[in-house]
C-alpha cells in the first residue's frame, strides 16, 4: 500500500537484558496508519503507550518485528541515519513542552530548519506560516519563560510542524494544560489534520482528548486488543470511548 | 527519622555531592598549599631574590582569600539548591521549620568539616608532590620548605571554619525568610528569561579606566614601589570584574545577533546557550581571568628568573670558553664542542706583564662587549713597537682601549699582570715559557653545560697548584652562581603558579559541572528531534571553548603587561616567555578537554 504512512508489524519490546528480570512491554503489536489519519493510542498506565510511541519515533529499538514509516523500514536503520530520519520525517510534541528557554519562540520553531541549513528567507517564511496557523504570531520574539502553558504547547506544535514531517507524534500533549487550553490545542491538531492533511499519532489516557481522533487503538499489558473508529459526531465517539474504558474496567474486576 | 530521610536524600544525589565536595576540597587544599609558602617566612626570606617577597605573599593571600570566599559562597548556593526542594517537601508534610533549619545547619557544618579534613590532607600531599616535582625539574634541593606546616594548618582551619560558619548562618537566615512553597518550587523558578544586556557605558568606562590604572601600575612598578603592588592588585582585579560583567553579555549578544552565525545549524542553540548562561558566568569568568593572570604570571616570573641566568652569563662575557695552555684532557673536552668562533693567542708571562704576540692578535681580531647590549669586533690599530722591551713597557698605557679591555677582561688568567703587545722579534727574546690562550664561542652555550663545568673543574685544579692569586671568573661560573641564588625564587614562582592554576581549574570546572544537570533535558530534547550526536558534540565543544577563551585572553594580557614588573631585576623579562605561555596553554587546553569530557558525560550519556 502506498498511502499508509506507518506500518507496524508484529512488534515486541522486552526491557532488560537476558538473565535479569525482563519485562515484556509490547507483545506482537501490528497495525497500520493511513496518510492523513489522526490516531489515538489509549490504555491504562503502564500498558505500553509510551513504549509504542517511542519505538515508532525511532527513539527506542524493538526486540522483534518491523516498523515502516513513509516507505522506510526504520527498524533496520543505524543510529546516524535514524537521527537524520527523525529530523526530516518526524515531528514531536512532548507533554512538558520541552522548549529551549534560552531561545525565543521564533528560534525554537525555526530550530529544525536551521539544522537543515535552510536559507534565512525561507525559514522566516515557513515559521510565519505555521505561526499563523497556530495563532502565535504575536509572541514570536518572546522567550518561553513568559508565555502561557497553552502558548508553549502551540509553540511546540509549531516546531513539530514547521519542516513538513510525514507524521506528528505526540505523547500526552495536553497533560500539562488546563481544560480550555487543552481543548484549543486539540482543535488545532484536528484542524491541522483536516485542513492540512497532517498525519498525527497521539498518546492519551483521557477520553475527552481521544474523542478528537478518528481512530483509537487500545493497549492492555502490551497487547493491542481493540480499536474503534469515529462514525459520527465527536460526542458520540466520546461516549463510545467511555463505554470502552468502562468495559475494560469491568473486565479487570 | 527526618535526619535519616535527609541522609537518604543526600545519597540519591551522590553525584552532585561529589562535585560539591571535590570543589570544597580543592579550594581548601590550594589555600593550604599557598599558606605553606606564605607563612614560612624563614624559607621565603632565605630564598627570595626580591626584598619585598613577603609583601607579594601578603597581597597574594588577600586575593586568594577573596577568591576562596566567593567560591565558597557559590558552592553554598549550589548546596542550597540541592536541598531546598526536599526540605520544602518535608515542611509541606508537617516538619517544623525550626527542626529543618537545625538539620540544614548541621549538614552545612558536617560537609565543611569533612571537606576540611580531606582538604588539608590533600593540600599537604599536593604541596609535597609539587615541591618534589619542581625541585626535581630544577635539579636542586631547597632546605626549609615544609609541606606539613603547623601555622599554615592553623590558618587554613581558622579561615575555613569561619567561612563555613558564616555560610551556615547565612543559609539559616535564608531558610527562615523563604516560604514553604517557594522552597518546593525552587527548581522550576530557575527558568528565567535571558536578560537583554544594557550597554552600560558607565561600567564599561570604569572598567577600562581601572584596568588602565592597574596596567600602568604594573608597568611603572619600579618607581611606584609598594604602592604599585597594591594599586596593581586592586585596580587590575576591579577592572577585570567590571569589564567582564559589563562587556561579556554585550559581546555574546552581538554574536547571537549576527544572523549569519546564529541562524546556521546547531549554532543557534550554542549561541543562545552561551548568552543565556553568561549572566551567571561572568563573575566567575572574571575570577578565572585573575587566577590565570596570577598563575601564568607566577610561572612566567619563575621561568624569567631561570632564563635570566643565561642572559646574565651572556652579558658577562662574549666567549664561552677561555682555556690557558690546554692540557690533553682539556683538549679532549674542547673537541666535543662546536665553536662558531675560536682563536688561540700565544703569550709569555713576565714579572709584571703578560707579553702577547702581536701577530696572533692581528690575525684573529676578537670581539669585545662595550656596553650590555653592544658587542663589537676590535678595530683599533695595534701599537707599533720600535724600541726595546723597556721602552715598550714604559709606553704600556698607550695600548688602545679596546685591546686592553680584551686582554685584561677575557684573555688574562690573572688580573694581577698588565698586558703588553709585542712584535715577533721582541717576543722571541723574552725568556719565559710560551703560553697559549684558547678562546671560543660555542653554537649554544646552554647545550654544553656539562663541558663548561668540567673545564671549570680542571681549571680549578690547575690554579690550585700554581701561585696565581686573582683568577678571573668564567662565564659558566657566572651562570651557575646566578642560578643558585635564583632557584628559590624560581621554585616559589612555579609553586604558586601551579596552586593558582589548580584553583582556576577547580572554580571553572565546578561551575560548569554544577550547572550541567539542568542542561540534560535540553540535550535530550535535541536528540529526540533528530539532532545528530556529532552536532551536539560540536555544540558542547564550541560553547565551552568560548567560555574558556574569554578569561584566557584577558589573563594572558595581564601577564604580558605584568612581566614589566620584573624589569628592574631581570635583564629581559620577556626572554623566552613563549615557553611559559606554551606551557600554560598546554595545561589549559588539556583542562578544557577534560571539562568537555566530563560535561559531555553528564548531558550526552553514551547509548548502549
Ligand atoms: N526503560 C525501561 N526499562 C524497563 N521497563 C520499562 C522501561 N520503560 C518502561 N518500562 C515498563 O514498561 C511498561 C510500559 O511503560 P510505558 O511507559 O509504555 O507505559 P504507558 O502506557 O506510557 O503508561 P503511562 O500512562 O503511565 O504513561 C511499564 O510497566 C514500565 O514499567
Ligand atoms: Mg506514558
Amino acid at each position: 500500500m502506498i498511502d499508509s504512512v506507518v506500518n507496524v508489524s508484529n512488534v515486541s519490546k522486552v526491557y532488560g537484558s537476558k538473565g535479569e528480570n525482563q519485562f515484556q512491554a509490547l507483545e506482537e503489536v501490528s497495525f497500520s496508519m493511513q496518510e492523513g489519519e489522526f490516531i489515538g493510542i489509549m490504555g491504562a498506565s503502564g500498558s505500553g503507550k509510551t513504549t509504542l510511541l517511542n519505538t515508532i519515533s525511532t527513539l527506542d529499538n524493538v526486540s522483534r518485528g518491523q516498523i515502516e514509516i513513509a516507505g522506510t523500514t526504520i527498524t533496520e536503520m543505524k543510529e546516524q541515519a535514524l537521527a537524520d530520519f527523525r529530523a526530516r520525517k518526524l515531528g514531536f510534541i512532548f507533554q512538558d513542552f520541552n522548549l529551549l528557554e534560552s531561545m525565543t519562540v521564533y528560534e525554537n520553531i525555526a530550530l529544525p530548519l536551521f539544522l537543515q541549513k535552510m536559507g534565512r528567507g525561507r525559514v522566516k517564511e515557513k515559521v510565519q506560516h505555521v505561526a499563523d496557523i497556530l495563532d502565535i504570531r504575536d509572541i514570536l520574539s518572546k522567550y518561553p519563560a513568559i508565555i502561557s502553558g497553552g502558548q508553549k504547547q502551540r509553540t511546540a506544535a509549531a516546531r513539530a510542524l514547521v519542516h513538513n514531517p510525514s507524521i506528528i507524534l505526540a505523547d500526552e500533549p495536553t497533560g500539562a494544560l488546563d481544560s480550555s487550553n487543552a481543548a484549543s490545542l486539540l482543535e488545532t491538531l484536528q484542524r491541522l489534520n483536516e485542513e492540512h492533511q497532517v498525519s498525527i499519532m497521539m498518546v492519551t489516557h483521557d477520553a475527552y482528548s481521544a474523542s478528537y481522533c478518528e481512530r483509537i487503538l487500545f493497549l492492555e499489558d502490551g497487547q493491542l486488543y481493540k480499536q474503534i473508529n469515529k462514525n459520527g459526531t465527536r460526542e458520540e465517539f466520546f461516549k463510545n470511548i467511555l463505554d470502552e474504558q468502562a468495559e475494560a474496567g469491568r473486565k479487570k474486576l | 527519622m527526618l535526619a535519616k530521610l535527609a541522609w537518604n536524600g543526600m545519597k540519591s544525589k551522590r553525584k552532585d555531592y561529589i562535585i560539591l565536595l571535590a570543589g570544597l576540597v580543592m579550594s581548601i587544599a590550594i589555600f593550604y598549599m599557598f599558606q605553606t609558602l606564605a607563612l614560612n617566612r624563614d624559607f621565603t626570606s632565605e630564598n627570595a631574590m626580591i626584598s619585598s617577597m613577603q609583601l607579594v605573599f601578603n597581597v597574594g593571600s588577600c586575593l586568594l582569600a577573596a577568591v576562596t570566599f566567593f567560591y565558597i559562597l557559590y558552592t553554598n548556593m549550589f548546596l542550597l539548591s540541592l536541598r531546598q526542594q526536599e526540605y520544602g517537601m518535608f515542611m509541606l508534610l508537617g516538619a517544623k521549620k525550626q527542626y529543618i533549619k537545625r538539620l540544614m545547619f548541621v549538614e552545612n557544618l558536617l560537609i565543611g568539616i569533612i571537606a576540611l579534613i580531606i582538604g588539608i590532607a590533600a593540600g599537604a600531599g599536593l604541596s609535597q608532590l609539587t615541591a618534589e616535582l619542581i625541585m626535581g625539574q630544577l635539579d636542586v634541593t631547597l632546605e626549609g620548605y615544609q609541606p606539613f606546616y603547623l601555622p599554615s594548618l592553623a590558618v587554613t582551619l581558622l579561615f575555613f571554619l569561619v567561612l563555613f560558619f558564616v555560610t551556615a548562618v547565612w543559609n539559616h537566615i535564608k531558610l527562615s525568610r523563604l516560604q514553604v512553597l517557594e522552597l518546593v518550587h525552587a527548581e522550576t523558578k530557575s527558568d528565567q528569561v535571558p536578560q537583554q544586556p544594557k550597554k552600560n557605558i558607565v561600567t564599561i568606562t570604569a572598567g577600562i579606566l581601572a584596568l588602565a590604572a592597574g596596567w600602568l601600575s604594573l608597568i611603572f612598578m619600579e618607581s611606584l614601589r609598594e604602592l604599585g603592588v597594591f594599586s596593581a592588585a586592586i585596580m587590575t582585579t576591579l577592572g577585570t570584574y567590571l569589564l567582564f560583567s559589563s562587556l561579556l553579555p554585550v559581546i555574546t549578544n552581538a554574536m547571537k545577533k549576527k544572523q549569519k552565525w546564529n541562524e546556521n545549524g546547531i549554532q543557534s542553540f550554542t549561541l543562545s546557550q552561551l548568552t543565556f548562561r553568561i549572566h551567571s558566568l561572568k563573575k566567575l569568568l572574571a575570577t578565572a581571568a585573575m587566577l590565570i593572570a596570577l598563575g601564568a604570571g607566577a610561572i612566567s616570573g619563575g621561568m624569567a628568573f631561570k632564563n635570566n641566568a643565561e642572559n646574565i652569563a651572556e652579558r658577562s662575557a662574549v666567549y664561552d670558553a677561555v682555556v690557558h695552555s690546554p692540557t690533553a684532557e682539556e683538549e679532549e673536552i674542547l673537541e666535543d664542542i662546536t665553536f662558531t668562533e675560536a682563536a688561540e693567542y700565544r703569550y709569555k708571562k713576565g714579572e709584571e706583564y703578560n707579553y702577547y704576540l702581536k701577530e696572533d692578535l692581528e690575525k684573529q681580531r676578537p670581539q669585545i662587549q662595550l656596553t650590555t647590549d653592544n658587542v663589537k669586533r676590535v678595530e683599533a690599530d695595534l701599537p707599533d713597537q720600535e724600541g726595546s722591551l723597556e721602552e715598550v713597557e714604559e709606553e704600556s698605557a698607550s695600548i688602545p682601549n679596546e685591546w686592553s679591555q680584551f686582554l685584561t677582561m677575557t684573555a688574562a688568567e690573572d688580573y694581577s699582570r698588565r698586558p703588553l703587545i709585542v712584535s715577533n722579534a721582541l717576543y722571541d727574546d723574552i725568556e719565559a715559557e710560551e703560553q697559549v690562550v684558547f678562546i671560543g664561542k660555542a653554537d649554544d652555550f646552554l647545550a654544553y653545560r656539562d663541558q663548561w663545568a668540567k673545564l671549570d673543574e680542571l681549571r680549578e685544579e690547575k690554579l690550585a697548584s700554581s701561585e696565581e692569586v686573582m683568577a678571573s671568573t668564567s662565564k659558566y661560573s657566572m651562570y651557575e652562581n646566578y642560578n643558585t641564588i635564583a632557584t628559590g625564587t624560581v621554585f616559589m614562582g612555579f609553586f604558586l603558579g601551579i596552586a593558582f592554576l589548580a584553583m582556576m581549574a577547580s572554580c571553572l570546572m565546578f561551575k560548569v559541572l554544577s550547572g550541567a544537570a539542568k542542561d540534560i533535558p535540553r540535550y535530550e530534547m535535541l536528540r529526540k528531534i533528530g539532532v545528530p550526536k556529532k552536532l551536539l558534540n560540536q555544540s558542547v565543544f564550541k560553547e565551552l571553548f568560548l567560555v574558556f577563551l574569554f578569561p584566557a585572553l584577558l589573563g594572558i594580557t595581564h601577564v604580558l603587561i605584568g612581566m614589566n614588573m620584573f624589569s628592574f631585576i631581570i635583564v629581559n623579562p620577556y626572554y623566552r616567555i613563549w615557553i611559559s605561555l606554551l606551557l600554560f596553554t598546554t595545561i589549559y587546553v588539556l583542562y578544557y578537554l577534560l571539562t568537555v569530557k566530563m560535561y559531555k558525560s553528564v548531558v550526552l550519556p553514551e547509548e548502549k
